[in-house]
């Protein structure tokens, strides 16, 4: 692959490989802590992603940033991550577990143990703080690994359910059925980590 | 009596449901379209249950909050959790040096 490319005026050239860790690493790192939400799987991703990007730097276009690619090659490292998790288990069995976890949520009329409170302020206000953020991460943490990986593939990366059960091998119904635990979770969780210590 | 619990399009829903079954009626919504059945239900609950209609919102403010997740990766500076530390970056350098 190395041809007369390398010698092309590209809208931005690649760096130096070797000034990756430093410019690029702590980014990368923080989006895949984000997904796996373990430090070590993050830190093997990160390492992959540069491994790969090395080989394929040739193939840089330039006509995104350097981080951009990084990010995209990324992302693909940890969809691989998610599949093979979800390889080792029978599928058959989340859907049962996922039910039950429902269960919990409701007395035997089919009634939420405890009524909401009120939200305020506006999650979307106190966004960035670090204090929200920080609970905010702490409850995707206590989500089950399967559960939290088809969460993210849905609500941070924006894919729809054909994608993901395509990728992760799983019908609709399993994914529906992890998704709609995970929100039941994530806002118990929420409510009272944050909005009743406000 | 046990209400069923399917998850693809549902006929037989009963018109008036449990906050169960309009909860997860309002998660699949964001998931698929609902049938006009469902849609009803789901309707009906929240017309007549505060609970459902706040849990409906805090869904919605949920996945804002996940709208915006890059944003704030871009914007709150990461703690020192979130940054690698040296020794991964010497080994992550030495493996890329080892392969260049």
């Amino acid at each position: 692959m190395k041809s007369s490319k390398e010698n092309n005026n590209f809208p931005s050239k690649i760096s130096d490989p070797e000034t990756w860790v430093e410019s690029h690493g702590d980014y990368l790192f923080r989006y895949a802590l984000m997904r796996l939400r373990n430090r070590e799987s993050a830190e093997n991703m990160v390492q992959e992603t540069f491994l790969a990007a090395l080989t394929a730097r040739n193939s840089f276009s330039g006509r995104s940033s350097e981080r951009t690619w990084l990010v995209g090659i990324l992302k693909h490292k940890i969809i691989d991550q998610y599949r093979k998790s979800f390889r080792e288990k029978p599928i058959s069995q989340i859907q049962t577990e996922e039910e039950q976890t429902v269960d919990q949520f409701y007395d035997a009329m089919e009634n939420p143990k405890g009524y909401p409170k009120d939200w305020m302020p506006d999650p979307v206000k106190v966004l960035h703080s670090k204090e929200f953020w920080g609970i905010f991460k702490g409850c995707l943490g206590h989500l089950p690994e399967r559960t939290a990986s088809a969460f993210s593939m849905r609500e941070m990366d924006g894919m729809d359910t054909d994608e993901i059960c395509k990728e992760l091998g799983i019908s609709p119904t399993n994914l529906w059925v992890m998704l709609h635990r995970a929100r039941l979770q994530l806002r118990a969780c929420l409510e009272q980590n944050w909005f009743e210590k406000k | 009596m046990k209400i069923p619990t399917n998850w693809e399009h549902e006929t037989k829903l009963p018109l008036v449901t449990s906050c169960k079954q309009a909860a997860r009626l309002v998660s699949i919504s964001v998931e698929r379209n609902l049938s006009i059945r469902e849609f009803l239900s789901m309707r009906i609950h929240l017309w007549m249950c505060k609970t459902c209609t706040r849990y409906r919102n805090q869904m919605k403010a949920l996945r804002n909050i996940f709208l915006h997740h890059e944003e704030v990766l871009d914007n709150v500076p990461a703690s020192v959790e979130e940054c690698l530390d040296q020794q991964a970056k010497e080994k992550i350098k030495a493996k890329l040096l080892k392969k260049a």
